[in-house]
């Protein structure tokens, strides 16, 4: 008997090996750089000794100085918000309920702001609304207005810009809790005789509330942390929220680590907060009221307010689409930016120029490799997590949901300082590498693709895969011909997410690239405080072109692919 | 062990299933014979689901035995639990699991692929699976663009396709139409007979049950109720829960009348006062005992029928016309009984008639 046994124990132990290791990898990925983190927080000895010869609380004592930069934050992250959250609401609603004329056209064109990036769409409004020279108030003081007509290096400006390019998220959110509302609730309702408003007023509103309320606090801590639109319109000005003020305090001479580190943490701490209260709210109230099913909600006649409804999604798309990308080829083909040029100062100089920088080159290629190698890592990783966390039996697979997505809840720039801090002290000398990069983007976008797969993967009938196993194939056999090409479509969808996400990525790169390891954004970001706009303006666009050309590349190929399977 | 004249093909013995402290399933034994069918019988959350499952390997029992064939597939007090895939079982799923991104030649060829065999044997296998369900010519078509019908059959070759011994079944027909389901039923029989696997069969439909299976296990709460031959489960039900659920039958109870009956059969006086005979069965009556009447055993006449020995006045308060049969409910003693029969003769709704039974269909309960 004994000897029986030992076979399959083998089996279940080679499962797993493999599955465990992943986990555990993962996990020390996650929790190594938020040990560093926390321990820089609470050092208060000698800075230029490591490990730390003392620790206390004196660097979170000394925040209260800095509670300008607070007010800052909370100021920007609740306007940016609310600004958010009114897009969201109008558009889903629009978009979901009501008869808008080209209904499906514009519900694709609402995807397009999130591939316009927060970063792009700080340089094309700074170059739309800076006090000075931006094109608006040019054209304002041509027609005879003084002084500015706005200010978008102002609070009001950065969270503008934040709500315009991080708020897409508030649309999908709230459009997914409209979509999924079950419309013979609302019938029931008038069928039994509430009227069009009663119906609106107690069943519609407290059914979406929940999910309102869940994107609320979700895009409010993502505003918290977000980084690039304060660094690109509010640097110059002195104008520092929270992660600004990280990179400026780690970054200067010298720099301010422990502090840096108290901030990065408190941050950490209230953003890990309101995640926590998000999903207990989205775990309590949204599933019981809304079903899972996909429904087609009624849609209400609305008549000639068609137009202006359709009107306002228009220019939302037009705001944080076309525009920006108008106004950022109108800057790069100027020799200086101005918003009414001559036609002899028109060039393409600053294309040449971008395409002939060493550092441009370099970076391109780097960024196209990092983001090749993390999304290819990073969906074999999240893969087995994502299997790990929903279809295994293995014990502890419950926290280690918890901790893959950990990173959620630490903006990227807070991470990758704990990452910088970690690997420098790290026997292996990957520090200033690509390595160290490629490292940052598989932890840092965990998240993203556990969720991803995670969304397909819980659709699939268990029983698929457990026919399989019955007929007496094996866990990788299983793997490789029933649960991967069933998730093929998921897998796809992940990869090209991660490998979007990596080039363009900014918060952990500008922290953790070396002179040698030069990436993309973070150059155009030093092109943007270095050189002039209108070279920003060309290379951004490069970036942005080779970005779609790839997303091109990989959808031709995947659907030659599919068609050549039948 | 047993005095069967052959080893069980599957033993389970003791067997404990629960989650977490919730014990959901167990202690449950059982044995099946080769070429026999085992059915386990019972509503939803009866744990019949769980006990197929554990026999599969995809359940983790906390205690017990499980022998497949002689080898021992899970045992407690050893630390054996060999995994799903090395028990060389065959399953069919409630919901088919037909792999959608396969043609159905691949899916019925996948558990010859995995067992490598060769090419010209797979070919060979596959197409007499798939003629067997009659299927033959459908082997380079798309998985997803079958029907329910045409699923379940692809399902069943995928099952046999690679010869297997044991075959487990979970109510693989509950999502079929009526009508199809009826004809599977019977086609499904005759596989089992024609390859002479031994199987395992789960369903809470009690036609099902009893058309399909040698042996049936009526289950209830984790636990088994009843153990038989379909014949002896409807007719000889033990318990009350098994009367009702196996078919519908009405429940008398009364207070033994011991100065009556005798030779096996038993009289009853319920608390109106009508005295029924019934037979014990070899069962032992307490004082207080319940008989169960088959609805379609009693029977119910304008006139009063001569010679019999369980006869009662009884007022027809509804009649309900189902097709098949007509179900009337009688008042009866100051309570309510269902009869159904086949015959739509002269009974009207608010008439007087007369009710009378076999006592061999009165069957006291334990």
């Amino acid at each position: 008997m004994p000897r029986l046994s030992s076979r399959p124990r083998a089996v279940l132990w080679g499962q797993y090996a493999l599955g465990g290791g992943v986990a555990l990898l993962a996990a020390a990925f996650v929790l190594y750089p938020v040990y560093f983190l926390l321990q820089a927080a609470f050092d208060v000895g000698d800075p230029d000794v490591r490990p730390p010869s003392a620790y206390g609380w004196d660097n979170f004592a000394a925040l209260p100085d800095y509670s300008k930069i607070l007010f800052n934050t909370l100021g920007v992250a609740f306007a940016a918000t609310i600004m958010a959250l009114v897009f969201g609401f109008l558009t889903a609603w629009i978009l979901n309920r009501t008869d808008v004329p080209y209904r499906r056209t514009l519900e694709q064109a609402m995807a397009v702001p999130y591939y316009v990036t927060p970063l792009l769409g700080a340089f094309a409004w700074s170059l739309l609304g800076s006090p000075e020279s931006g094109f608006i108030n040019q054209i304002w003081r041509g027609l005879g207005g003084s002084d500015a007509l706005i200010d978008i290096t102002s609070p009001f400006g950065i969270a503008w810009v934040m709500a315009l390019f991080e708020g897409a998220v508030a649309f999908v959110m709230i459009g997914a809790v409209m979509k999924s509302m079950d419309p013979s609730l609302e019938e029931a309702s008038q069928v039994i005789g509430g009227g069009r408003w009663r119906t609106m007023l107690r069943i519609t509103l407290p059914l979406v509330a929940p999910g309102v309320l869940g994107a609320a606090i979700y895009v409010f801590a993502e505003m918290l942390g977000s980084f690039s639109a304060a660094l690109v319109l509010g640097t110059p000005a002195r104008f520092y929220v929270l992660t600004t003020a990280i990179y400026q305090l780690v970054s200067q001479y010298p720099p301010r680590m422990s502090l840096a580190a108290a901030m990065g943490v408190s941050l950490f701490a209230v953003m890990f907060a309101m995640m926590y209260f998000y999903r207990r709210l989205m775990a309590r109230g949204s599933y019981v009221t809304v079903s899972g099913k996909a429904f087609r909600p009624r849609v209400m006649q609305v008549g000639r307010l068609r137009w202006v409804l359709f009107g306002i999604c228009v220019s939302y798309v037009v705001l944080a689409v076309v525009l920006p990308i108008l106004t950022l080829f109108y800057a790069s083909v100027q020799k200086l930016a101005v918003a009414f040029p001559r036609l002899s100062d028109l060039t393409f100089e600053h294309y040449r120029e971008a395409m002939s920088m060493n550092a441009v080159r370099s970076a391109m290629g780097n960024s196209l490799l990092l983001g090749v190698s993390a999304a290819t890592i990073g969906v074999l990783v999240t893969f087995l997590l994502a299997w790990i966390i929903h279809r295994s039996k293995m014990p502890g697979r419950g926290v280690l949901e918890y901790v893959v997505m950990f990173p959620q809840a630490v903006p990227r720039l807070v991470f990758a300082f704990g990452m910088m801090w970690a690997w420098l002290v790290f026997p292996l000398p990957i520090y200033g590498t690509l390595w160290l990069l490629l490292i940052a983007y598989v932890t840092v976008f965990l998240p993203l693709g556990v969720r991803t797969i995670s969304g397909v993967m819980v659709q699939l009938d268990k029983s698929l895969d457990e026919c399989g196993q019955v007929c007496g194939a094996s866990w990788a056999y299983r793997m490789r011909t029933i649960t991967m090409p069933l998730l093929r479509p998921g897998l796809l969808a992940a990869w090209l997410l991660l490998f979007i996400a990596s080039v363009r990525e900014l918060g952990a790169s500008i922290l953790l690239m070396g002179p040698q390891s030069k990436v993309l954004t973070p150059s155009i970001v030093e092109a943007w405080f270095a050189s002039g706009s209108e070279l920003t303006a060309a290379m951004a666009l490069i970036q942005t072109a080779v970005i779609g050309l790839a997303m091109a590349v990989f959808t031709i190929l995947t659907r030659r692919a599919s068609q050549h399977k039948g | 062990m047993t005095d069967l004249p052959e080893t069980p093909v599957i033993e389970v013995k003791d067997l404990r299933i629960s989650y977490g402290s919730v014990a959901t399933v167990g202690p449950v034994s059982f044995t099946v014979r080769a070429g026999q069918q085992l059915t386990l019988l019972g509503p939803s959350g009866c744990g019949k689901t769980t006990t197929l499952r554990a026999i599969a390997g995809l359940e983790q029992p906390s205690a017990g035995l499980i022998r497949i064939a002689g080898q021992t597939m899970y045992s407690s007090d050893q630390g054996i639990n060999i995994p799903a895939e090395q028990r060389g079982l065959s399953m069919v799923f409630q919901s088919y699991a037909i792999w959608p991104h396969m043609t159905v030649f691949e899916n019925v060829a996948y558990g010859l692929r995995v067992r490598r065999k060769s090419a010209s044997e797979i070919r060979e296998k596959v197409h007499a699976a798939l003629d067997l369900v009659q299927m033959g010519g459908y082997a380079e078509r798309s998985a997803s663009q079958l029907s329910g019908g045409q699923q379940q059959r692809v399902a069943l070759a995928r099952a046999c396709a690679f010869s297997p011994t044991v075959v487990l079944f979970d109510e693989p027909l509950s999502n079929l139409d009526a009508k199809l389901r009826g004809d599977m039923r019977i086609e499904l029989r005759e596989l089992q007979h024609r390859l002479g696997v031994t199987s395992v069969y789960v369903t809470h439909d009690l036609e099902e049950a009893l058309a399909m299976s040698d042996q049936v296990i009526v289950m209830r709460g984790g636990h088994i109720e009843q153990t038989g031959k379909p014949g002896e489960i409807y007719n000889l039900p033990r318990t009350e829960f098994v009367a009702d659920f196996v078919g519908s039958a009405n429940l008398i109870r009364g207070k033994l009348r011991a100065d009556l009956g005798g030779d096996g059969m038993i009289a009853l006086q319920t608390e109106s006062g009508e005295i029924v005979y019934g037979m014990e069965y070899g069962r032992a009556p307490g004082p207080e005992a319940v008989f169960s009447v088959r609805t379609v055993h009693l029977q119910v006449s304008a006139t009063r029928p001569p010679g019999e020995r369980n006869v009662w006045p009884v007022t027809i308060r509804r009649v309900v016309f189902l097709g098949d049969l007509t179900q009337l409910h009688v008042i009866w003693g100051g309570r309510e009984l269902v009869v159904r029969r086949s015959a739509l003769d002269g009974v009207a709704e608010g008439q007087q008639a007369f009710l009378t039974v076999d006592p061999r269909h009165c069957v006291l309960l334990e």
